[in-house]
C-alpha cells in the first residue's frame, strides 16, 4: 500500500505555490518548442520521413517503370502527358516547316530565332514555334500539309488508343459448369493443357520445345560459369547437370517457361481486345475488370491510358516520373543519412567511451588509430571500398559508416573525460559499480544531448556525401536512385531540361536546410547557457 | 566523549602516501617528478567516533579520502578496515569492506547524476550490489522501493519527491539526496568529503545536525574533512590538523583550540574569524606570509619551515616526526621536543 | 560610528529593483533596496545564494545583462548623480574609475594572455592622464601597496605565475590603481584558504583607511563581516530585512533571520555540545514571491500577518532598521505561541 503513491499530491512549495516536476529532457523540448525555425524544419523533416516511408502506398508510379514515349516531358499540372506530347509535336512539326521555309515568318522573328539557336535556348524556339504556328493556322495564314496533319493523326491515334495493362490475375475454368479457378493453383501438366488449347499446339509438342529451351538455358549458364571449354566438354556437363535435376526442380523450370507464355499470350489478346474498346469509346479508362480471352480462360486486368499519365514534375530521359523517382530517392538518401549517423554514432560511442573512461593506453591505442584514419583520404577510401566491394546500398552504408565514427569518438570521448572527473561518477565509484555501469548509466546518457545535436547535423553531411559518390556514379545504381544520382542525371542537358536538375536540388536542399536549422535548435534547447537564462 | 574513545580503533592507516606522477614526454613518456598530495600519513579511526581532517585547499585532506576509499590506487602504506588491508585486498574482500565504507562528497550540485531521477540515485547502491549477489538479505523490487521510500523521510526529504530529478532541489536538499544514498547499505564508517563547505550558513546547520543525529542513532563513525575550522570542532570528536600532505596535529577538538601547539594549528585558528565584532577587534591576529608551497618537491625537513614564525636551524633539515604530548595530543614539530 | 553621519554620503541606493525575466516566471532577484554609503565606510551586505547580494552589486555598476534582467525601478545616486540615468559613455569614466570592483574568482577576471604590466597600465591610462612610464611606475607602486614582494620583476608576469591570494592582490591593486572612490568587494575571499583571506582582508581593511575609499563587502561569511564592516545590511530574497552598524547588530539581531543566521554557526570561541541552532525549511525560490514576507515558511515567530503582507521597515534607533511584523505597531495578531 505504500508504493505506488501519487507523486503529484505534495509538489506544493511553502508557499502554497505549486511545483511542476520537470526533466532536462522535457525542458529542452519546451526549450525547442519556443524555436520557430526549429519547429517548422521538425515539421519538414517529419513530413520528408513520413513520404519516405509512406512510398510504397502513395498513389504515385512506379519509380522504375519506363515508358520511352515519355521522355523529358516537362512538369506540368493541368496537361496530362499525351497533351504534352502533342504540343511537343506540333512545335517540332511548325519549327521543321519553319527550317524548310514553308512556314514564314518576318524578318526580326527569324533573327531572334537564330540569335535563340545560336546560344542554344532550343526551348525558347519550340515555345514560340508552338504558340506562333497555332496563331497562324487559327488564322489561316498556315496550313498544315498532309505529312504533318499525318503525323498530327496518328499522334492522336496513340493517344486515344495506347494502352497500359497489368495482369493481376488469371482465371480458369474447366467447363462453363464449374467453379473457376486460380491458374497458379493448377499443376503444370494443367497449365500445359490449357496453354494448348489458347494456341492450338499440343502438349506434347511443346513440353519438347520447352525441354530444348531449357537446354539452352543450362548450357548458358554453364559457359557462363566454366569458360573455354570444348562442346564435347560442354556436353558432358549438360547431361551431368540433367541427371542431377530432380524431378521436380525440371517440374518448376517448365513451369516458370509456360507461365510466362501464357500470361504474354494472354497479355495480347487482352491488349487487342481492350484496344478495340478504347478505339470505339465503349469502354471508360482507367479500367480493372476480368475479360473472357477465351472459353477456358479469363483475366482480371488493370488497363488505363498510357498517355493519360499526369507528370506533376516531369519526367526523365527515359520517360520515368520524377515525382516518385524524387521520392524514392529520397527513401534510399534519408535511409544512408540515418542509418550511417546510427552506425557510426553507435561505434563512436562505444570506442570513444572506452578510450575516454579508461585512459592510458586503451585510449592512446584508440586515438592513435583514429588519428591515423583521419590522414586518409576518406573520401579516397570510400571509393576504393566501393570499387572492391562492389556498387551497391550496402556497401555504400558500410564504407561511409566505417570512416565517420572518427569525429564521433573524438567528440564522445572529451565529452567523457570532462564527465568522468565530475562528483557523481567518483560516487558511483565508491559504491563498486562496474565500469560498464558507469559508461552507459551515468557516462552516456549525461553526453546524450550532445550527442543527440551531434547527430542531427551529421544526417545531412552523410546525405551530402552519399549524393556526391552517387554524382560521380560511384553510388546507387539505376533503377534505384538517390538525390545525389538524381542530380547527377539532371546536369546532363540541365539547359534543355532544367526540371530534372531543379526540383531533385530543391528538395534536397530544403531537408538539408531543414536537418542544420533542427540540429542548432536542439544544440540551444540542449545547451541553455548559450540562451538566456538566469 | 571519553568513553567513545576506549572503543576499538575500526580504520587504521598507516604512513599512507599518494604520489601523482607528473609525466613529460611524447610516446615514451617519463615520470619527471610527483605530486605528492599525502605523503605519509598515519591516524586511526575508533568506532562511533568522528575523525575531523582540515586543513587548507591542497594540503590533501580530500586525496586522503579518496585514497581510503581506494578511488585512486595509493603508492605506498596500509588502509586496514576491519583487519582487512584495502590496497592489497582481492576485488570481491574490497567490494564486500565497501558496502560498510561509503562517501558522501562536497558538490550537490556535481555529486548527483543529473539524468537520473532521486529514486535511482537512492537506489542505486543497492541495485549495484543487488547485481553482484552480494546484498543480504536479497531485496525485491518493492523491498529497494520501501527502502529509498525510509531513507528520504529518515533524512528529512518528501518521498513524494520521489521521481524527481536533482536540479529540482535547493543545495540542502541535494546534501540530504546525497545523504541518503550513503546510507543506503547500513554502512559503518562514512567517509565525508566536505560535506557542507558548499552549502549556506542556515543550511550548514541543518546537514550538521542530520549527520549528527545519524551517528547517534546508526552508531556511525565520520571521517570528516572540512576546511572551516569551527564545523571540525562542531562534529569531531578528535581533530587532524593536515598540510602539505602532513599530519601537524592531532588531539581532542576540545584540546585543540584551548591548547594548540604546532604554530601553524596557531596561526590557523587565529586567521578564522568569529561572528562577534566585540571579540573580533579584540584579537591577535597570526597572519603567515606566503602561500601554500608547491607540493611537487621531496622535503627534508618539516613541511611547515618555510611559512613558520617560529623556525629554528633543525627545523630546516630534520622531519619532525609525531610526538605524543600527551595522551591524546600528538604534533609534529620539534618545539616540543 | 556617529562621525559616518556626518561625513558626506559617497552613495545612495533608494528603492532598487533588479528583475529578470525567465522562462519560469519574473525572479525578483532584488525588491526594492536601499541604503546609504559615507566616505570611507565599510558596509557588509550579507546573505545567501539567491539573496541578491550580488546583483545588487552588478545594479550598482550597470552590469545587468539585459535581456534577461532590467533594473526596473529606484535610483542609484553617487556623488548625487543618478547612474541609472547618466548615458553609457559617462557611465565609463565611474566604472573602474570612481567605482571599482573585485570578483570572488580573481583568475576569470583576469586576462590570462596578457602580463599583469599590461592590464594595469591600460586600465590607468583608460581613466587618468598620464605617460606610459608614469602609468608602469604608479602600477609598480599599487603592487608594492598591496604587498607583492619584487614588484617590479613580478609585474611582467602573466596572471598564472601569481598564486591565488597573489592573484586577489593584484585585483585589489587594479582597482584601487584609479584611486576609486567606492570599492566593491564581491566574496573577495570565498575562493582563497583561511591563511590567505585573513592576509587579504586585512589589506583591503588598511588600504581603505590609507586611502579613505568606501567598501562594500559582499560575503555570506558573518565571521568576515563582524571583523571588517562599519554597517551590515542582511539580505533575504532580494530584500534587506535588518541593517545596523555592525555592534548592534551582533548584540541585539531583531531579525528572526539574523538571529538564526549568527546562532546557526558554529563558533570556535565556544564549545558547543548538542544542536546547534538552525533554521528549518529551504531558501525560497524566488520566482513570483507572493506578497508575504519571504521568510515566514522557515520563521520560528510568525503569525497570521506574515503570510499576507510584507512587513513595513521599523527603525528601532541608531540607526537599526528591521523589517519585520514583531516590530510593526500596527500588527492585528500576537504570535500562535
Amino acid at each position: 500500500m505504500i508504493f505506488k503513491k501519487k507523486n503529484n499530491t505534495a509538489a506544493i512549495n511553502e508557499f502554497n505555490q505549486e511545483i511542476a516536476g520537470n526533466s532536462l529532457t522535457k525542458d529542452a523540448w519546451r526549450r525547442l518548442r519556443k524555436n520557430k525555425m526549429a519547429v517548422i524544419s521538425l515539421v519538414v523533416v517529419i513530413i520528408y520521413i513520413l513520404l519516405a516511408v509512406l512510398a510504397p502506398i502513395l498513389p504515385i508510379y512506379p519509380y522504375d517503370e519506363i515508358i520511352l514515349d515519355h521522355q523529358h516531358l516537362p512538369p506540368s499540372f493541368t496537361k496530362n502527358a499525351g497533351e504534352l506530347l502533342m504540343e511537343k509535336r506540333l512545335a517540332d512539326l511548325y519549327t521543321q516547316a519553319w527550317r524548310q521555309g514553308n512556314l514564314e515568318l518576318t524578318e526580326e522573328e527569324d533573327d531572334m530565332l537564330w540569335e535563340w539557336i545560336d546560344s542554344n535556348e532550343v526551348n525558347k524556339v519550340w515555345d514560340y514555334m508552338y504558340e506562333k504556328g497555332n496563331a497562324m493556322v487559327a488564322e489561316g495564314s498556315y496550313t498544315l500539309s498532309s505529312y504533318e496533319q499525318r503525323r498530327i493523326d496518328s499522334l492522336e491515334e496513340d493517344i486515344r488508343t495506347e494502352l497500359q495493362i497489368t495482369l493481376k490475375d488469371v482465371w480458369y475454368r474447366a467447363d462453363s459448369g464449374s467453379e473457376r479457378v486460380k491458374l497458379t493453383s493448377l499443376d503444370t501438366d494443367e497449365i500445359l493443357a490449357a496453354y494448348a488449347q489458347l494456341v492450338n499446339i499440343s502438349a506434347e509438342d511443346q513440353k519438347t520445345q520447352y525441354m530444348k529451351e531449357i537446354e539452352q538455358q543450362v548450357l548458358r549458364e554453364i559457359k557462363e560459369r566454366t569458360p573455354d571449354l570444348s562442346d564435347e566438354e560442354y556436353e558432358i556437363l549438360l547431361n551431368q547437370e540433367f541427371n542431377d535435376m530432380s524431378e521436380s526442380r525440371l517440374n518448376t523450370l517448365i513451369r516458370s517457361n509456360v507461365l510466362v507464355k501464357l500470361n504474354n499470350a494472354i497479355r495480347s489478346v487482352g491488349l487487342r481486345n481492350l484496344k478495340d474498346a478504347a478505339e470505339d469509346g465503349t469502354m471508360e479508362f482507367p479500367l480493372e475488370e476480368e475479360i473472357s480471352i477465351s472459353e477456358t480462360i479469363s483475366a482480371t486486368i488493370k488497363a488505363s491510358k498510357v498517355h493519360e499519365r499526369q507528370y506533376y514534375l516531369g519526367t526523365d530521359y527515359q520517360g520515368r516520373d520524377m515525382l516518385s523517382r524524387i521520392i524514392y530517392g529520397g527513401q534510399v538518401s534519408i535511409a544512408i543519412g540515418f542509418v550511417g549517423t546510427i552506425t557510426s554514432v553507435l561505434i563512436g560511442i562505444i570506442l570513444g567511451a572506452l578510450a575516454g573512461y579508461l585512459g592510458g593506453k586503451v585510449d592512446y591505442i584508440i586515438m592513435r588509430i583514429v588519428d591515423i584514419m583521419y590522414g586518409l583520404p576518406y573520401m579516397l577510401l570510400v571509393i576504393i571500398a566501393m570499387a572492391i566491394f562492389g556498387r551497391n546500398i550496402l556497401n555504400l552504408f558500410f564504407a561511409l559508416a566505417i570512416i565517420s565514427w572518427l569525429t564521433v569518438s573524438r567528440m564522445v570521448r572529451g565529452q567523457i573525460m570532462s564527465l568522468k572527473n565530475q562528483e557523481f561518477i567518483e560516487a558511483a565509484r565508491s559504491m563498486g559499480a562496474p565500469t560498464r555501469r558507469i559508461i552507459f548509466k551515468h557516462l552516456v546518457p549525461n553526453s546524450l544531448s550532445v550527442i543527440i545535436v551531434f547527430s542531427t547535423l551529421r544526417i545531412p553531411s552523410f546525405i551530402m556525401t552519399e549524393s556526391f559518390l552517387s554524382f560521380l556514379g560511384l553510388g546507387v545504381q539505376a533503377p534505384f536512385a538517390s538525390w545525389g544520382s538524381l542530380v547527377g542525371d539532371g546536369v546532363t542537358g540541365m539547359t534543355l531540361y532544367p526540371w530534372k536538375l531543379f526540383f531533385p536540388a530543391l528538395v534536397m536542399t530544403i531537408f538539408l536546410f531543414a536537418m542544420n536549422f533542427l540540429g542548432d535548435g536542439l544544440r540551444d534547447a540542449f545547451d541553455p547557457q548559450s540562451k538566456n537564462q538566469l | 566523549m571519553s568513553e567513545k574513545e576506549i572503543k576499538k580503533p575500526l580504520l587504521q592507516v598507516r604512513d599512507l602516501k599518494q604520489h601523482f606522477p607528473i609525466e613529460a614526454g611524447f610516446i615514451m613518456k617519463k615520470q619527471v617528478g610527483a605530486v605528492r598530495a599525502v605523503d605519509g600519513i598515519s591516524f586511526d579511526v575508533n568506532e562511533g567516533e568522528t575523525l575531523g581532517i582540515v586543513g587548507e585547499s591542497g594540503c590533501g585532506k580530500s586525496t586522503t579520502i579518496r585514497s581510503i576509499s581506494q578511488l585512486y590506487t595509493p603508492t605506498s602504506g596500509s588502509v586496514v578496515y576491519n583487519g582487512l588491508d584495502l590496497i592489497k585486498a582481492k576485488r570481491e574482500e574490497l567490494l564486500d569492506a565497501r558496502k560498510n565504507m561509503q562517501m558522501i562528497f562536497q558538490d550537490p550540485y556535481a555529486s548527483l547524476d543529473p539524468r537520473m531521477t532521486v529514486r535511482t540515485i537512492i537506489a542505486e547502491p543497492l541495485e549495484i550490489y543487488k547485481k553482484r549477489r552480494m546484498l543480504e538479505p536479497q531485496m525485491s523490487k518493492k523491498d529497494i522501493e520501501d527502502r529509498v521510500e525510509e531513507l528520504m523521510e529518515r533524512v528529512g526529504l518528501n518521498r513524494a519527491f520521489k521521481n524527481r530529478y536533482p536540479h529540482e532541489f535547493s543545495g540542502g536538499q541535494r546534501q540530504r539526496i546525497g545523504i541518503a544514498r550513503a546510507l543506503a547499505l547500513n554502512p559503518k564508517i562514512i567517509l565525508a568529503d566536505e560535506p557542507v563547505s558548499a552549502l549556506d550558513v542556515s543550511i550548514q546547520s541543518q546537514i550538521l545536525n542530520l549527520l549528527h543525529d545519524l551517528q547517534e542513532e546508526l552508531g556511525l563513525t565520520y571521517l570528516f574533512i572540512a576546511h572551516d575550522l569551527a564545523v571540525i570542532e562542531y562534529i569531531s570528536t578528535r581533530v587532524a590538523v593536515m598540510y602539505l600532505g602532513k599530519i601537524m596535529e592531532l588531539s581532542r577538538s576540545s584540546d585543540l583550540y584551548k591548547n594548540p601547539l604546532h604554530p601553524y594549528t596557531k596561526a590557523l585558528l587565529s586567521a578564522a574569524p568569529i561572528p562577534d565584532p566585540v571579540i573580533e577587534r579584540k584579537r591577535q591576529r597570526i597572519i603567515l606570509t606566503g602561500d601554500v608551497p608547491s607540493p611537487n618537491v621531496e622535503r627534508v625537513g618539516c613541511y611547515f619551515y618555510d611559512r613558520c614564525p617560529y623556525k629554528m636551524e633543525k627545523c630546516k633539515t630534520n622531519i619532525p616526526p609525531m610526538k605524543k604530548v600527551d595522551e591524546h595530543h600528538e604534533v609534529a614539530c620539534w618545539l616540543y621536543e | 560610528m556617529e562621525t559616518n553621519e556626518t561625513r558626506k554620503t559617497l552613495l545612495e541606493v533608494k528603492d532598487l529593483r533588479t528583475y529578470f525575466k525567465t522562462d519560469a516566471g519574473v525572479v525578483k532577484a532584488v525588491d526594492g533596496i536601499s541604503f546609504k554609503l559615507s566616505q570611507g565606510e565599510t558596509l557588509g551586505i550579507v546573505g545567501e545564494s539567491g539573496s541578491g547580494k550580488s546583483v545588487t552589486n552588478l545594479s550598482i555598476m550597470r552590469l545587468i545583462q539585459s535581456p534577461p534582467g532590467k533594473i526596473v525601478g529606484g535610483e542609484i545616486l553617487f556623488e548625487g548623480d543618478d547612474i541609472l540615468k547618466v548615458p553609457e559613455s559617462e557611465l565609463r569614466s565611474i566604472r573602474g574609475n570612481k567605482i571599482s570592483m573585485i570578483f570572488q574568482d580573481p583568475m576569470t577576471s583576469l586576462n590570462p594572455f596578457l602580463k599583469i604590466s599590461t592590464q594595469m597600465v591600460e586600465t590607468i591610462l583608460l581613466h587618468q592622464d598620464m605617460s606610459k612610464k608614469e602609468a608602469l611606475k604608479k602600477s609598480i607602486d599599487m603592487l608594492k601597496l598591496v604587498g607583492i614582494p619584487a614588484a617590479e620583476e613580478r609585474i611582467h608576469s602573466y596572471p598564472h605565475q601569481f598564486s591565488g591570494g597573489m592573484r586577489q592582490r593584484v585585483m585589489i591593486a587594479m582597482a584601487l590603481s584609479c584611486e576609486a572612490k567606492i570599492l566593491i568587494a564581491d566574496e573577495p575571499t570565498t575562493a582563497l584558504d583561511v591563511t590567505i583571506q585573513a592576509q587579504i582582508l586585512e589589506l583591503i581593511q588598511e588600504l581603505a583607511q590609507k586611502l579613505d575609499t568606501a567598501v562594500i563587502l559582499i560575503t555570506h561569511d558573518l565571521g568576515v563581516v563582524a571583523g571588517l564592516c562599519d554597517t551590515v545590511c542582511v539580505m533575504y530574497a532580494g530584500k534587506i530585512v535588518e541593517k545596523a552598524n555592525t555592534d548592534e547588530l551582533y548584540a541585539r539581531p531583531s531579525h528572526p533571520y539574523t538571529d538564526g543566521l549568527i546562532k546557526s554557526v558554529p563558533r570556535l570561541d565556544k564549545a558547543q555540545n548538542g544542536k546547534l541552532f538552525s533554521i528549518e525549511g529551504q531558501p525560497p525560490n524566488v520566482i513570483d514571491l507572493p506578497p508575504c514576507c519571504p521568510f515566514h515558511p522557515r520563521c520560528s515567530r510568525k503569525m497570521e500577518i506574515c503570510t499576507k503582507q510584507y512587513p513595513p521597515v521599523v527603525d528601532l534607533g541608531k540607526g537599526h532598521e528591521v523589517a519585520c511584523w514583531l516590530y510593526a505597531e500596527n500588527k492585528e495578531n500576537s504570535t500562535d505561541e
